[in-house]
C-alpha cells in the first residue's frame, strides 16, 4: 500500500511517455537511401505522384523514392513551417508557393539547384528568360524549379454576354463600366439589386487579394513587381488605376458587397455574369452547370490606355529541396525524371494544371490533350504572359497592408484611391527598416 | 398578480441566457437551407450536418487529445498544487515567505508577455506538435497552489501529527491524509482547473500544427474561420455542438460544483 | 535530517517550473525585443528598432483604442445587469437554483462555441437579430460589418457570456450585507430604490471593485473572439492587442517584433491593474 502513489505516478509518467512517443511518428526519415518526397494532398496530385515514383523505383531500385501527402494542417503552408522548425522536412516538396520560397532560402534551409550538375542548362531550356529571373533569390542562386501554373482568368456567361450585345466579355475598364450598368438589375422588384456584372470576395485576407488586386495590377502594369531589392516597387500609377477601377465597382454596385459565397454557385445561377478564377473551374463547371449553360475565358480587364501583352497572376507552385537530403544528386535525376515533357503530358491529363515550361500551347505532345480540352488552351496561350511573386521574405505582410487598404478604399470608400497606394506605400516602408 | 409578472419576467431573462444554445442545437440538426430562417424547431431533421463534420475533421481525435490532456493537466495540478500549499502552509523553512510572494506576483503577471519566449522554449526542445508542450506549461497552477495553502491551513494540526506518529513520510500525510479531509478544495481546484484547460485555445494554435493534435475548441475554431467548411453553417454549429456537449452535460449533473468552483476561484483573485 | 530537506523537495517542482517557465521567458523575452528573429534563420540584432516600429505602428495603438472601447463598454453593462439581476435573485424566490443555473451556463461553455453561436445571431442577412428587426419594422444593423459597431456587438457578447459568473459574485457580496440596515430603513419607511442605493451598493462597493479588476484583466485578454468572428476587421476596428501579437508572432513569425509588443503591452495592463489595486485600497 505504501508503493501505491509513488506508483501511480509512475504509470501516468511512462502513460505520458508512450503517448508522447506515439504522436512524434510522422516525417521521420526513411533509412537507407531512400528519398523522401511529400506531394499536395490535391487527390488528382497524388495520383500522379503514385505514378511517376511508381515508374521511377520500377527502373532505379537503388534510388527508390517514397512519395507521401503533405500531412493535413491549416494550410500546407503551416505545414511545412512546422517541419523545417521541427527539423522534419522531407526531401523533396512539390507544392511549394512561390511566395514562400525566399525567407526559407535566407534561412539556408534549402538546397542552391543552380549548383546541381546540369541544372542551369535544364532551367533554360525549360524555361524563359523572364521567368528565370523571377526565381532567382536576391543572392544569386536559384532554390526553386518552376513546376506548374494555374492563370487567373476571367470566366464570362456567353449568353448573358451576347444578350448584352458583345462578342465576347469586355477587355478594358470602361467597357466593363458599361456592360456592369447594362447587366444590372432588380428583377425581383423589391428595391435591392439582385443581378451583378461580377463578383469578388470582400475578405481582408491578404491571399484573397491574389484573386482580384494582384491579377488586375499585373495586367494594368504588364508584369510589374510590388516587391523589388527589398524596397516598395508598388507606389505607382498601375496600382491607382486598380484600386480606381475595383473602387467604382463597389461604388456603383456593380459588384456585391453582400458575401454571395455563402449561397450556390451565383454564377453557374446566372446572377453573376463574370467572375476572376482559374482553370480548376473547368471541372466544377462542367459538373454542375444547367443545361444550355455556355461559358468561356477571356483575359483580365486593363485600363483603357493600355498597350502591350495582358499579363496575369499564375499562382506558381514550384519544386524545392531541402538540404536535410542526404542525395540531392539521385533527388536530382528523380526531379528531371519528373519534368520531362513526356511525365508533364501525364500532370495535364492527370490534374488539369499547366506544366510552367517554354511553348506549351505549341508542344506537338500536348496538341491532343488541348483538342480534347479546348479551354485549357486558353490558358496555355495565357502562359506564356504570367506572373508569379516577388522574391521578398516579407511578401505576406505587403499583401495584408495592401488588403487593410483595399478594404478602406474599394469596399468602404473611405479613402481616395491615390492615398489607400500611398498609405500602402508607407506602411510597408517600415517592413524594411533596418 | 404582481408575481406573476415577475416571474414572467425572471424566466425571459433567463431564456436570453438559453435560448442561443437551443436554436444552436436545432439548427445542426435542421437541413442547410433552413437555417437562415429558422427560430424554434426546423420542420425537418437531419443528420447531415453531423455527417459532414466527421468525414471534414478529425473531430473524434480531437477530443481523445482535449480529454487527455484536460484530465493530465487537472492531475498533475491537483498532486503539484497540494505538494506546494501543503509546504508552505504547515512546514516551516527559509525561503516559505519569499516563495509565498513569487506564486502571487506570478498570478499578476500577464500572460502577454511570456506567450513567445514560451513558445521558442517548445521550439527548441522539439515539443511542438506533441502533447508535452500542451500539458507541461500547464501543470503548474499559482491559484490552486493558493487555494491548497488556504485549505490545508484550516485543517487541524493532530490529524498530522497522528499521521507522523504512525510513520508516515510526508507525500502520504498529502495524498492519504489531507487529501480525505479536502474534498472541497480538490473538487473546486479540479473544475477549475480541467475547465480552464478543456477550454484553452490560443497556447494550443500556437504550438499545435498537426491537425491529428489538435484539441477540440482549437479544431473547431480553425474549422470555423477557415474555408474547409465551404460557408456551409450547419457543420460549423454541429462542431460547435460536438465541443459544448461534454461540459454542458457535466454542468447539467454538478451545476452547483461549478458555480461555487468558480465565485470562490474570482473571489480569490 | 530527512524533515528538513523535505520541504524543499515539495517546492522544488514549482521552483524547476518558476525558472523555466516564468523567469527565462521573461528575461529572453527583454533580449528578443532588440533582436529580429523568424525561427528558421539565426537571431539579428537591431537596437531599438522594434520600439520604433511600436511607436509607428498604427495597428497596435488601435488595438488599444479597442480594447478600450470594448473595457468602456463592456463593464458597465457587466456591472448593471449582473447587480441588477443577482439584486432580483437575491429576494425570496422559488426555482431560484435553476435560474441562476441558466444566467451560469454560457460561464462555462467555450469562448469558441459562443463566438460561432453569436456570429450567425450577428448575421446581416438572416441572422436572428437582423430578422427580429426586420420584424419590429427596424432596420437592419451591421453588427460586424459595421465599423461603429463590430466592438460594441463584440463587447455585448462578451457581458451575455460572463454576466452569470458576476451575478455569483455579486449574490455572494450582497449577501454579505448585514441585515439589520434594511430592517432599519425598513422601520423608517424606505422604499426598495433607497434601500438599494443608499445600503446595498455602497456596501457591495469592494464587490463592484472587484468585478472591475476582473473584468479588466478579461478584456486585455480578447483573442478567440475577434479571431473567429471578425478576423480583427472591418478597418481594424476589432483588432485586439493578444490577436496583434498572435499574427505577428505566429503568421508572420516577427518574433522580435511579437516579443516587443508582449512586453509592452504587458507593462500597460500592469500599470492598468495596479492603478485600480490602488484605488480600491485608497477607497478602503
Amino acid at each position: 500500500m505504501k508503493i501505491m502513489k509513488p506508483a501511480i505516478s509512475i504509470i501516468m509518467l511512462v502513460f505520458s511517455f508512450s503517448i508522447l512517443c506515439i504522436s512524434c511518428g510522422g516525417g521521420s526519415h526513411p533509412s537507407g537511401g531512400q528519398i523522401l518526397y511529400w506531394s499536395s494532398n490535391n487527390s488528382y496530385e497524388i495520383e500522379f505522384a503514385r505514378q511517376i515514383t511508381e515508374a521511377w523505383n520500377k527502373e532505379h531500385p537503388d534510388h527508390r523514392v517514397i512519395f507521401q501527402p503533405v500531412p493535413e494542417g491549416q494550410s500546407s503552408e503551416e505545414v511545412i513551417l512546422a517541419a523545417v522548425v521541427g527539423k522534419t522536412t522531407p526531401d523533396i516538396y512539390s507544392n511549394m508557393w512561390e511566395g514562400d520560397v525566399e525567407s526559407y532560402a535566407r534561412a539556408g534551409v534549402l538546397v542552391p539547384l543552380d549548383t546541381l550538375k546540369g541544372f542551369t542548362e535544364f532551367l533554360n531550356e525549360r524555361c524563359d528568360s523572364s521567368v528565370i529571373a523571377e526565381v532567382t533569390s536576391a543572392d544569386g542562386h536559384i532554390y526553386q524549379i518552376p513546376w506548374k501554373i494555374n492563370p487567373i482568368m476571367l470566366i464570362y456567361n456567353e449568353k448573358e454576354i451576347k444578350n448584352l450585345g458583345y462578342r465576347k466579355a469586355p477587355a478594358s475598364y470602361s467597357g466593363f463600366f458599361e456592360a456592369s450598368k447594362k447587366f444590372q438589375k432588380d428583377s425581383d422588384g423589391d428595391g435591392y439589386i439582385d443581378r451583378w456584372f461580377g463578383y469578388s470576395e470582400v475578405q481582408v485576407t491578404w491571399w484573397q487579394r491574389f484573386f482580384d488586386f494582384y491579377p488586375l495590377y499585373l495586367a494594368a502594369s504588364g508584369g510589374a513587381p510590388l516587391i523589388s531589392n527589398d524596397t516598395v516597387a508598388f507606389d505607382n500609377k498601375y496600382a491607382v488605376q486598380v484600386f480606381s477601377f475595383l473602387r467604382e465597382l463597389y461604388d456603383k454596385n456593380y459588384f456585391s458587397r453582400e458575401r454571395l459565397s455563402a449561397r450556390q454557385d451565383v454564377f453557374l445561377d446566372g446572377v453573376i455574369a463574370t467572375r476572376f478564377t482559374g482553370p480548376w473551374e473547368i471541372a466544377h463547371s462542367e459538373r454542375y452547370k444547367p443545361a444550355g449553360f455556355e461559358y468561356n475565358f477571356s483575359s483580365i480587364p486593363v485600363p483603357d490606355d493600355h498597350k502591350g501583352p495582358i499579363y496575369t497572376y499564375g499562382d506558381p507552385k514550384n519544386i524545392v529541396l531541402f538540404k536535410t537530403c542526404p542525395d540531392p544528386g539521385s533527388a536530382w535525376q528523380f526531379l528531371r525524371y519528373l519534368l520531362d515533357e513526356k511525365n508533364e503530358l501525364k500532370l495535364l491529363e492527370i490534374t488539369n494544371q499547366l506544366p510552367r515550361r517554354k511553348n506549351v500551347d505549341g508542344n506537338r505532345l500536348y496538341s491532343g490533350y488541348f483538342d480534347r480540352n479546348p479551354k485549357m488552351r486558353i490558358f496555355a496561350e495565357q502562359a506564356r504572359y504570367v506572373k508569379g511573386t516577388d522574391q521578398s521574405p516579407v511578401l505576406k505582410e505587403v499583401f495584408d497592408l495592401i488588403s487593410q487598404e483595399y478594404e478602406a478604399c474599394v469596399i468602404y470608400g473611405k479613402k481616395r484611391p491615390e492615398e489607400a497606394v500611398k498609405d500602402a506605400a508607407k506602411a510597408a516602408r517600415l517592413l524594411f527598416i533596418k | 398578480m404582481k408575481k406573476i409578472l415577475f416571474y414572467f419576467a425572471l424566466a425571459v431573462s433567463a431564456l436570453v441566457f438559453v435560448y442561443p444554445f437551443i436554436w444552436m442545437i436545432s439548427a445542426s440538426f435542421a437541413p442547410e437551407n433552413q437555417i437562415g430562417s429558422l427560430t424554434f424547431l426546423p420542420s425537418g431533421f437531419t443528420l447531415s450536418s453531423y455527417n459532414q463534420m466527421f468525414e471534414k475533421i478529425p473531430i473524434g481525435r480531437a477530443f481523445v487529445n482535449s480529454l487527455f490532456v484536460a484530465l493530465t493537466i487537472t492531475f498533475g495540478v491537483l498532486v503539484f498544487g497540494s505538494m506546494v500549499g501543503y509546504a508552505l502552509s504547515r512546514m516551516t523553512f527559509r525561503g516559505r515567505d519569499t516563495i509565498f510572494y513569487i506564486i502571487i506576483f506570478t498570478m499578476t503577471l500577464p500572460f502577454q508577455i511570456t506567450l513567445i519566449p514560451q513558445y521558442i522554449i517548445m521550439v527548441k526542445l522539439g515539443w511542438v506538435d506533441t502533447y508535452w508542450a500542451l500539458i507541461v506549461p500547464y501543470l503548474m497552477n499559482s491559484l490552486a497552489i493558493i487555494m491548497f495553502c488556504q485549505y490545508f491551513k484550516s485543517l487541524p494540526q493532530d490529524l498530522i501529527d497522528a499521521a507522523r506518529i504512525d510513520g508516515c513520510n510526508e507525500l502520504q500525510i498529502i495524498f492519504r491524509i489531507l487529501w480525505p479531509n479536502s474534498i472541497p478544495a480538490i473538487v473546486t481546484v479540479g473544475i477549475i482547473t480541467f475547465m480552464a484547460s478543456w477550454n484553452e485555445v490560443l497556447w494550443p494554435l500556437i504550438v499545435i500544427r498537426n491537425e491529428n493534435m489538435m484539441t477540440m475548441p482549437q479544431l473547431v475554431a480553425l474549422f470555423a474561420v477557415g474555408g474547409r467548411a465551404e460557408s456551409q453553417l450547419g457543420v460549423k454549429l454541429a462542431s460547435a455542438m460536438v465541443l459544448a456537449l461534454p461540459i454542458m452535460t457535466a454542468y447539467l449533473f454538478f451545476q452547483k460544483y461549478f458555480v461555487q468552483s468558480m465565485a470562490s476561484s474570482g473571489l480569490k483573485e | 535530517m530527512k524533515k528538513k530537506i523535505t520541504p524543499y523537495l515539495l517546492v522544488s517542482p514549482y521552483i524547476i517550473y518558476f525558472l523555466v517557465f516564468t523567469v527565462f521567458p521573461v528575461v529572453f523575452s527583454i533580449l528578443l525585443t532588440f533582436h529580429s528573429w523568424n525561427i528558421i534563420a539565426p537571431m539579428q540584432f537591431i537596437g531599438v528598432a522594434n520600439y520604433k516600429r511600436l511607436f509607428n505602428d498604427p495597428v497596435f495603438w488601435r488595438s488599444i483604442l479597442n480594447t478600450i472601447i470594448f473595457l468602456l463598454i463592456h463593464i458597465p453593462l457587466q456591472i448593471v445587469v449582473a447587480l441588477f439581476l443577482a439584486e432580483v435573485l437575491n429576494q425570496n424566490i422559488k426555482l431560484r437554483g435553476l435560474f441562476r443555473g441558466a444566467f451560469f451556463l454560457p460561464v462555462i461553455v467555450s469562448g469558441v462555441v459562443v463566438t460561432i453561436l453569436w456570429q450567425q445571431l450577428y448575421g446581416y442577412d438572416s441572422g436572428l437579430l437582423n430578422r427580429l428587426l426586420i420584424k419590429i419594422g427596424l432596420n437592419k444593423i451591421g453588427w460586424l460589418n459595421d465599423p461603429l459597431w463590430a466592438m460594441p456587438s463584440l463587447a455585448i457578447m462578451a457581458t451575455w457570456k460572463n454576466v452569470g459568473l458576476y451575478i455569483v459574485l455579486f449574490l455572494v457580496g450582497l449577501q454579505t450585507v448585514p441585515q439589520q440596515y434594511y430592517e432599519a430603513a425598513d422601520l423608517e419607511g424606505a422604499t426598495h430604490m433607497q434601500k438599494f442605493f443608499r445600503i446595498t451598493l455602497p456596501l457591495i462597493n469592494p464587490t463592484i471593485m472587484m468585478v472591475v479588476i476582473l473584468s479588466t484583466i478579461g478584456g486585455f485578454s480578447l483573442f478567440i473572439e475577434p479571431y473567429i468572428m471578425t478576423g480583427g476587421g472591418p478597418l481594424n476596428s476589432t483588432i485586439s492587442a493578444v490577436l496583434y501579437i498572435y499574427k505577428q508572432g505566429f503568421f508572420y513569425y516577427h518574433m522580435g517584433y511579437a516579443a516587443t509588443l508582449g512586453l509592452f503591452f504587458a507593462l500597460i495592463i500592469l500599470s492598468v491593474v495596479i492603478i485600480q489595486k490602488k484605488f480600491v485600497e485608497k477607497e478602503q
